[in-house]
């Protein structure tokens, strides 16, 4: 139980983000899937999630800006 | 297989339930809920169907010959909201009812009594429905999305249907909110998430969609109803309401919508499939990521029902790239669905039919939905046939060909029978055929300019609306046969085998006996 603490208490940042970042996108290696299920809280997939959805939002309306300016 | 024997002598715990309707009336048992699930939204399908015969029967020839114009737009409007709320929605709880716990490994949904109260609910909310045709006014006309002014200004008829609207999201509400816990809570020790079968990861996350969307529809119909009887102004533009505002509420809901009624279907394909080319699904974690991907976006797309509204330019782009993009986790599937097949020991039973004909039309619904996205075009076809052809090969030939594939392949375990193979085919290829002759004419129509909700129109329509027509017909007649087949297969099927498909891996295929006893898994299953 210890080390499962340990291990989700370092998910870094950059974990959380390629996790996110490959729901975006609908690709996952299954290694990748296997860790991210050992290593991630619920509580960092909806955080990211939220704040990947307001980037995805974000980048989108930038590009709409560029392509009309 | 301990679990199987603990099960085969677990009958005994039904002896005490009330026996005759009263059985059906109090059961908290998933599979009897999930059973009247089902048969509650073939019904209902089969009233939607109906309807849709009447509008095509009129419209097989130019004129008004049948159905005056108001009756017309009632059949149009119920027609829309029966089949979505009334068959395919129901259909798809009534799987999760029946498949969720054992394919997890539980004994039964978590909340067994709130099940039974989601699923009574349903029969009252069709009364009011289709109980409006008969009150002063008839039924809401105002097309299935209830726009005002049309919904603000009509009768007694779309009081009613506001109610029914409201019941029926109560009962998806506490129907997905069982869901969600039964998976989280319930799953047998070794199932983790990543173990899941895909059916039940797609329902995870839909039933998510439906919580975050249903209390958004409520909420419309709620101001709709507060705008028709208690004075207040939220689309009434005179008031200082804003029409535009209801669209945008109402797509809010109204696109995820869209995905909840097919992320359930991509889930039984992805377990038709791999079971029928004997290989496992592949790219397990895509499917699953994907899934998660579709529903972030359905969320931010909702406008794109809204391009000819009046939007700014920024907008429209805006909702044009990012529907453009839901192609991307939807092509991951559709690539994973064929790599399952590649180099697989193939069969082609009904079930592995239905899947196959649903990738093939579904992809053709995908392709439109992408042309629909494009705003120029869009604008074009806004309200058009086109729209009605995008959305019926979504609808029909994704959701409801899922629906025939997992009922196919999923009745031996639920009857202990087997349906009769050859009529199944027949059904299939019928169903291909007419479904096509229907629909495909319907994209021509809409290119050439034909209007949405109409019961008349111009002469240079007449011939593809005559092909529509017979399309229908034929449709509606090949979905009796559906009928007498599950009756058939209930009734009087042959015995059907312990395993009747020898590629299925998941646990009520593995781990019970067919057909399933009425408690299953009381002795949770250790899965490896």
């Amino acid at each position: 139980m210890d080390k499962t603490n340990e291990k989700q208490a370092s998910a870094t940042i950059w974990q959380i983000a390629k996790a996110v970042m490959s729901a975006f996108m609908g690709i996952r290696k299954k290694s990748d899937l296997e860790s991210d299920a050992e290593i991630l809280k619920p509580v960092h997939v909806i955080t990211g999630g939220i704040i990947g959805a307001i980037l995805f939002v974000t980048g989108v309306l930038l590009v709409v800006k560029f392509v009309l300016s | 297989m301990a679990a199987v024997h603990g099960d085969a002598h677990g009958h005994g715990h039904d002896d005490h339930h009330p026996s005759g309707i009263m059985r059906w009336v109090t059961t908290t048992n998933h599979k009897d809920i999930g059973t009247m699930y089902l048969w509650f939204s073939f019904a209902m399908f089969l009233v939607g169907g109906t309807l849709a015969m009447g509008i095509r029967a009129e419209l097989y020839q130019p004129g008004i010959q049948i159905l005056e114009p108001e009756l017309f737009n009632q059949f149009t409007t119920l027609h829309g909201l029966i089949m979505v709320f009334g068959a395919i929605m129901p259909a798809f709880v009534g799987f999760a009812n029946w498949q969720v716990p054992m394919m997890i490994g539980a004994p039964d949904m978590a909340f067994a009594r709130m099940n039974n109260w989601s699923f009574w609910l349903l029969p009252v909310a069709a009364t009011l429905l289709v109980g409006s045709f008969f009150v002063p006014g008839g039924a809401a006309a105002g097309g299935w999305t209830f726009y005002p002014p049309l919904s603000t200004q009509g009768g007694l008829g779309v009081d009613l249907m506001i109610f029914s609207v409201h019941i029926l999201g109560a009962s998806s509400i506490m129907g997905s909110i069982n869901i969600i816990t039964t998976i989280l809570n319930m799953r047998a020790p070794g199932m983790t998430m990543m173990k899941m079968p895909l059916f039940v990861w797609t329902w995870l996350i839909t039933a998510y969609l439906l919580v975050l969307v249903m209390p958004v529809l409520a909420g419309v119909v709620t101001m709709l109803l507060t705008d028709r009887h208690f004075g207040t102004s939220f689309f009434n533009a005179a008031g200082g309401g804003d029409p535009v505002m209801f669209q945008h509420i109402f797509w809010f809901f109204g696109h995820p919508e869209v995905y909840i009624m097919i992320l359930p279907s991509f889930g039984i394909v992805s377990e038709v499939i791999p079971t029928f080319s004997r290989k496992p699904l592949f790219g397990y974690s895509s499917m699953v990521y994907a899934t998660a991907s579709i529903a972030i976006l359905s969320c931010v797309v909702w406008a794109h029902h809204m391009f000819t509204a009046g939007m700014p330019t920024v907008g429209q782009l805006f909702f044009m790239y990012a529907t453009m993009l839901i192609a991307v986790p939807t092509g991951v599937k559709v690539f994973n669905w064929t790599a399952t097949m590649w180099r697989g020991s193939m069969t082609f039973e009904t079930p592995m039919l239905f899947a196959i004909g649903f990738i093939f039309l579904f992809v053709i619904g995908g392709f439109s939905g992408v042309i629909c996205a494009i705003v120029p075009i869009d604008i074009q076809v806004q309200d058009t046939y086109y729209v009605i052809a995008h959305f019926h090969y979504v609808l029909v030939s994704g959701s409801l060909f899922a629906l025939f594939a997992g009922a196919y392949y999923w009745i031996p375990k639920w009857t202990g029978r087997m349906y009769n193979e050859t009529l199944g085919k027949w059904h299939f290829w019928l169903s291909m055929f007419f479904f096509n002759l229907t629909f495909f004419v319907q994209h021509f129509l809409g290119l050439a300019g034909m209007p949405r909700r109409i019961p008349d129109y111009n002469l240079q329509f007449a011939d593809f609306n005559m092909i529509s027509s017979l399309g229908a017909f034929g449709f509606g007649l090949t979905q009796l046969l559906f009928l007498y087949i599950m009756i058939n297969c209930i009734r009087s099927g042959e015995k059907a085998p312990q395993m009747p498909w020898d590629g299925a891996t998941t646990l009520e295929w593995t781990h019970l006996p067919t057909p399933a006893p009425y408690h299953s898994f009381e002795n949770p299953p250790i899965v490896k």
